[in-house]
């Protein structure tokens, strides 16, 4: 379902090349209306989410509260599908995407990335009946991933992650039964039905364990994080004015320590730098 | 004028040369398909003329008589009425079949509206008489067909001879120059057929220009000015009502006649 | 009646009996909570045993066999009554299996009906009328003699009849703009509801058109009226009642055809279903929930529904 509204999205976009984006609009635009209109997903705890008031809330919502707050306008959240916003061409619909988005090769065809302000480890997970002590120890073995996520191009050892202060990594395993699922949930129902029943680990974001273990998951983590997954905001194509006021206030987050403390509040732990 | 079979007394008493035909119909064919179901038809009406129209069914004359306002386009040959010539993309076909009154064998009242609003429907929307006016046409003319008194029913509510006289009465309030009767009476019980008949009567000794296909043949005996026989597409023979009746001429009339009388 | 002569025959129970037998016996009943009921019998330990699958098959269809043959006992309209209960028990049965958290329920069944259930009324409804309009245009021009409103209408039908409606709904969305019209979620969605239901609908409204016999045309042209008099004043009068019952079913269905704006981030119903119970893991109460209320809006339209539809076929 996913695949095929994103392939219908792509298709439609490329298919109408004689789109107008409004180049260089969208500071102007926000700054008029005194309102900046962010996009994001609705559904994707502790990220985005409708809370118990049925608000949005969430680490990315009160990134993008407090980006609109130092511009000194007001926020509304508008929720589009994923494969909408990843599409590009938004024609004004929208102005941001706070939605803890990777800066891949391809969406920077159609999108500009401002600033990445965290970065989330990518952590091989098993089963708590596992005896693996080691990464290496799922060479060979059934592996679960998110289809077309960076965690399985990984895993297919086909993965570039070009943005800055990214480190370096290898591709610790070597492992043909890769398992695709539609999302990382099943992932995880899938390997919490018992060690090697119909999978022997799983790769996924660090965060993503953590909520499942909280709830009560049989999983481990295996090892230490084998890459780091840079997350960025992302604009429409076109306003460098728009990129440069962004990409300031994002780096004044980070030196006062705005960041790092929402990341400790949303998930224990500081994920704004890959230290 | 076509007719070898014509006598001559039927054209003295007939055709008065003087007065302008109100319709004129000139070797006219049509064809469904591949079916000619006219053929080469000549006709000429006065102003005042009452035609009778008969033959057997399949013969062709409800549409020769649903040509003359258009409800059934002819493929050649001329059909002029009121001195309008009907032909394809015309302009103001609307306004000739607004001067010829057509009565359908199975009324074709609209039932969703009352009698006197079916009857002020065509005066209101098409002629644009005031509201008070219509109504008042339509009295008149539901006083003439005698039943003044259902005017606010609706017409399921009503007789098929009743509603055959509404739908005689919503004509005349168009004030037509010639009206069409398409076998009026064959869709009526029994009962129902006098009061029809009797409307249509009172109509021809107003002097109405009627064509009615019909096989009311004592209706045709007292009204008529002419009696045509049609078969087979064809006009078979064309006479005064009594010589019609008591001396046809052709074989086919005189089987026809045979088998209804 | 059929069911009820046939009950009363014994070899038919018999039968009856032996199959739900058969059927129990392989579907296998002693791992079920059904199961734990007849433990006195069996012995808790029994389970997954030929002994154990047998007590529970016999006891099993034995009662089942005996609720249809005392059904069958029963009038028309306590049958009918009768089985929704059962049915509705066997669901809430099913549903509770789930271990359903009726407290998050209750926490956010409001918001669901007054913003979820809201949105997907005045969505649908604003649709279904402009739906009717572009019908009736529809209609008409696919009646008409011109070539051009014909080609035009046809089109349309087929077009939007040919493409699923969730393909249309991004169409429309994201191909507008590109030509210049940005659109909202809301007036996108509208507009794509509108357009397909508008060409399913020009086929109920031509057929209802065509139902109107040719008489009615013919009356109307002999004093005069043309197409578009004759089509106001005495073809649509006549038509609208025959039209009104098919369009109520196409607005229940609209009702549920509107989750698919979902997708382009209307706050509709099925949205947040999909969406309030994410960050506590629990998706299947708002589903269900969600379900629920999407079913007992369709029963009060349905009902409705019948109602207009007895008082047209009345008049």
């Amino acid at each position: 379902m996913k695949i095929i509204t994103r392939i219908l999205a792509t298709t439609l976009i490329s298919a109408l090349p004689f789109a107008s984006v409004m180049a260089g609009e969208a500071l102007d635009r926000v700054m008029d209306k005194k309102l900046l209109k962010v996009a994001t997903d609705a559904n994707w705890a502790p990220q985005s989410f409708l809370n118990d008031k049925n608000e949005m809330d969430g680490f990315d919502v009160n990134v993008a509260q407090e980006v609109a707050k130092r511009l000194g306008v007001e926020i509304e959240f508008v929720t589009p599908a994923w494969d909408i916003i990843t599409a590009g061409r938004w024609s004004g619909r929208w102005d941001l995407s706070i939605g803890s988005m990777t800066p891949t090769t391809e969406r920077a065809k159609v999108l500009t990335f401002p600033a990445v302000y965290y970065y989330t480890p990518a952590s091989f997970v098993v089963h708590k009946d596992s005896d693996a002590q080691q990464v290496s120890d799922l060479d060979g073995k059934k592996v679960g991933v998110t289809t077309a996520s960076v965690h399985e191009r990984y895993l297919q050892k086909d993965l570039t992650i070009d943005a800055e202060g990214v480190p370096n990594f290898d591709y610790e395993v070597d492992t043909d039964f890769i398992k695709s699922y539609q999302s990382s949930n099943v992932v995880l129902d899938d390997l919490r039905l018992g060690n090697g029943s119909r999978l022997d680990g799983a790769l996924t974001s660090v965060p993503t364990i953590n909520e499942a273990m909280k709830n009560n998951y049989p999983i481990k983590p295996l090892g230490k994080p084998v890459f780091f997954e840079p997350l960025a905001l992302a604009i429409d194509k076109g306003d460098q004015e728009f990129n440069d006021r962004l990409a300031a206030i994002v780096a004044e987050m980070r030196a006062d320590g705005t960041l790092s403390k929402l990341s400790q509040k949303w998930y224990n732990y500081d994920y704004t730098s890959t230290q | 004028m076509n007719s070898v079979h014509k006598p001559d007394v039927a054209v003295e008493t007939a055709v008065k040369p003087a007065v302008k035909p109100i319709v004129e119909l000139k070797d006219v064919n049509k064809w469904y398909d591949d079916f000619h179901c006219l053929k080469d038809i000549n006709l000429t009406v006065t102003p005042g003329e009452r035609i009778v129209i008969c033959g057997p069914s399949g013969s062709g004359k409800s549409t020769m008589i649903r040509c003359i306002n258009r409800l059934e386009a002819h493929q050649s040959g001329e059909i002029i009425v009121d001195d309008v010539v009907l032909h394809e993309h015309m302009q103001g076909i609307d306004k000739v079949r607004s001067e010829v009154g057509m009565v359908f064998q199975s009324f074709n009242l609209f039932p969703h509206m009352t009698i006197a609003e079916n009857c002020m429907a065509g005066p209101m929307w098409v002629q644009g008489v005031p509201k008070g006016e219509a109504r008042r046409l339509a009295m008149k003319y539901l006083e003439q067909v005698r039943i003044p008194e259902q005017a606010d029913k609706y017409p399921g509510q009503l007789s098929g001879g009743q509603q055959q006289r509404v739908a005689i009465a919503r004509s005349l309030c168009m004030k037509p120059k010639l009206m069409l009767f398409d076998e009026p009476t064959s869709a009526l019980d029994p009962e129902m057929v006098s009061g029809v008949l009797d409307t249509m009567i009172d109509l021809a000794k107003e002097g109405m220009t009627m064509l009615c296909v019909t096989h009311e043949m004592g209706f045709a005996r007292e009204v008529a000015d002419r009696v045509i026989f049609m078969a087979d597409g064809e006009i078979v023979e064309e006479n005064t009502p009594g010589e019609f009746f008591d001396n046809p001429r052709e074989a086919r009339t005189q089987q026809f006649l045979s088998q209804i009388l | 009646m059929q069911e009820a002569r046939l009950l009363s025959k014994t070899p038919f129970v018999v039968a009856l009996y032996a199959a739900f037998f058969v059927l129990l016996f392989l579907v296998d009943m002693s791992g079920t909570g059904f199961a734990e009921l007849l433990a006195p019998a069996i012995g808790s330990d029994g389970e997954g045993s030929v002994y154990a699958r047998f007590v529970t098959s016999v006891t099993l269809s034995a009662i089942i066999t005996l609720g249809i043959w005392l059904i069958g006992k029963l009038q028309f309209n306590a049958q009918r009554v009768t089985v929704w209960l059962i049915m509705a028990g066997l669901f809430m049965l099913f549903f509770t299996s789930f271990d359903l958290s009726f407290e998050f329920i209750q926490s956010k069944i409001w918001f669901m009906v007054s913003q979820g259930i809201l949105t997907t009324l005045y969505i649908s409804v604003v649709s279904i009328s402009i739906a009717s309009v572009l019908a009736i245009i529809g209609a008409v021009a696919k009646l008409s003699s011109n070539g051009f409103a014909n080609g035009l209408a046809s089109f349309y039908t087929s077009f939007f009849r040919g493409l699923p409606l969730l393909m249309q709904v991004y169409l429309i969305y994201l191909g507008l703009p590109q030509l210049g019209f940005v659109i909202d979620a809301v007036p996108a969605g509208i507009l794509a509801l509108s357009l397909c239901y508008g060409a399913y609908m020009t086929e109920i409204f031509r057929a209802g058109i065509e139902s109107i016999p040719k008489g009615q045309w013919e009356a109307a042209r002999s004093i005069g009226f043309k197409f578009g008099l004759t089509m106001r004043r005495i073809i649509l009068p006549q038509a609208i009642p025959l039209i009104i019952p098919p369009t109520g079913n196409q607005f229940i269905a609209m009702l549920k055809d509107s989750s698919l704006v979902s997708v382009i981030g209307v706050w509709e119903l099925m949205f947040l279903a999909r969406t309030l119970g994410q960050k506590d893991f629990k998706h299947m109460e708002m589903l269900i929930t969600a379900a629920m209320l999407y079913w007992i809006l369709s029963m009060v339209l349905e009902y409705a529904q019948s109602h207009i539809e007895r008082r047209y076929r009345k008049g």
